[in-house]
C-alpha cells in the first residue's frame, strides 16, 4: 500500500517536473521577446533623451551669443522679452518632464542620459536669467551704467 | 594676455582650493585662461553690452561646475579675474545677484586705478597659479 503512495507521488512529481520543464524550453523565447522589447524602448527612451538634450544645449549656446550682439533696435528687444518667456515656458515642461522620470531615475535606468537631461535644463534656466540681466535690469542701475562709461576712457 | 585677478577672487580661490571637491578649480582655469588670445576669450555671457571691454560670466564645467566673472581690457591685451563660485557642493551658491555684478564690475575698475591687483602666472610644471602683487602694465 505503501509502495503505491510512493509511485503516485513520484508519478506527480515526474510529471510536475516534466510540464515545468517543456514549459521552461518554451517560455525563454517568449521572456526574450519581452526582454528584447524592454531593452528596445529603452534605448529609444535614451536616444531620444540625448537627442532633446543636444538641441537644449544648441539653444543655450545660442542664446549666450545673443548678449554678444551689438547695435540692437526696439524690436530687437521685443524680441528678445518673447524669446525669455518662451524659455520660462518651455524651461516648466522640461521640469516637469524631468520630475516624471523620477521612477525610472530611481531605478538606475538612462541615469547618466537624465542627469545630462537635468544640467541642460539647469544651464537653460540660468541663460533665461541671464538674458533678463544683461537687456532688462543691469542696465537699469545707474553704478553698472556708469561704470561702463569709465571703463572706456581707461 | 597678462592676466591679474582682484583679491575678492584670491580669497574665494584660496578658500575653493583648500577643499578636495574642488580641487579641479585651478586646473579649469589654467586651461581655460592660459595662452588664449582675446578672440578666444571672448565667450560666455557678456554682461555689458561692451565690444572693448566686455565684462563676462563664464561657466566653466558645466551646470555643476564654476562661474568665474572676470573683465576683458581688449587694446591691452588685460583680463581681470573678479569672482568665483562653485554651483553646487558645499560652497555652491545660486548665481550672484545684479546689485553685486555691478558691485564688482565698480570694483575691478577701482582696483585697475589704484593698482590694487594680483598678477597671476604658472610655476614652471604650468600647473599651478602663481598670485603675485604687482601694478597694471
Amino acid at each position: 500500500m505503501e509502495c503505491l503512495t510512493h509511485k503516485s507521488e513520484i508519478a506527480d512529481t515526474f510529471s510536475s517536473v516534466r510540464s515545468f520543464s517543456y514549459n521552461e524550453k518554451k517560455s525563454p523565447l517568449i521572456d526574450q521577446e519581452r526582454i528584447n522589447s524592454f531593452l528596445d524602448s529603452l534605448l529609444e527612451f535614451r536616444k531620444s533623451l540625448k537627442e532633446k538634450t543636444e538641441t537644449i544645449i544648441s539653444f543655450n549656446d545660442r542664446i549666450e551669443r545673443i548678449t554678444w550682439y551689438n547695435d540692437l533696435d526696439e524690436e530687437c528687444y521685443m524680441l528678445i522679452n518673447d524669446l525669455i518667456s518662451t524659455i520660462k515656458d518651455l524651461h516648466s515642461s522640461l521640469i516637469r518632464q524631468y520630475i516624471s522620470m523620477n521612477y525610472i531615475r530611481q531605478k538606475g535606468i538612462a541615469k547618466e542620459e537624465i542627469r545630462e537631461f537635468k544640467n541642460t535644463i539647469d544651464v537653460l534656466k540660468e541663460n533665461y536669467q541671464d538674458l533678463e540681466s544683461v537687456f532688462f535690469f543691469l542696465p537699469e542701475i545707474s553704478e553698472f551704467k556708469e561704470t561702463t562709461k569709465l571703463l572706456s576712457l581707461v | 594676455m597678462n592676466i591679474y585677478c582682484l583679491e575678492d577672487f584670491k580669497v574665494e580661490f584660496e578658500k575653493l582650493n583648500s577643499k578636495k571637491s574642488y580641487n579641479n578649480l585651478e586646473q579649469d582655469i589654467i586651461d581655460y585662461f592660459f595662452d588664449k588670445s582675446t578672440i578666444e576669450l571672448s565667450a560666455g555671457v557678456r554682461l555689458n553690452n561692451s565690444e572693448d571691454n566686455p565684462y563676462i560670466k563664464k561657466r566653466l564645467n558645466g551646470r555643476g561646475g564654476f562661474r568665474l566673472y572676470f573683465l576683458l581690457i581688449i587694446k591691452q591685451e588685460n583680463l581681470y579675474l573678479m569672482f568665483v563660485h562653485p554651483k553646487t557642493g558645499s560652497e555652491g551658491s545660486e548665481n550672484i545677484t545684479d546689485e553685486s555684478k555691478a558691485f564688482l564690475y565698480k570694483k575691478v575698475l577701482n582696483c585697475i586705478k589704484s593698482n590694487d591687483l594680483y598678477h597671476l602666472s604658472l610655476n614652471d610644471n604650468k600647473d599651478t597659479l602663481i598670485f603675485k602683487r604687482t601694478e597694471v602694465v
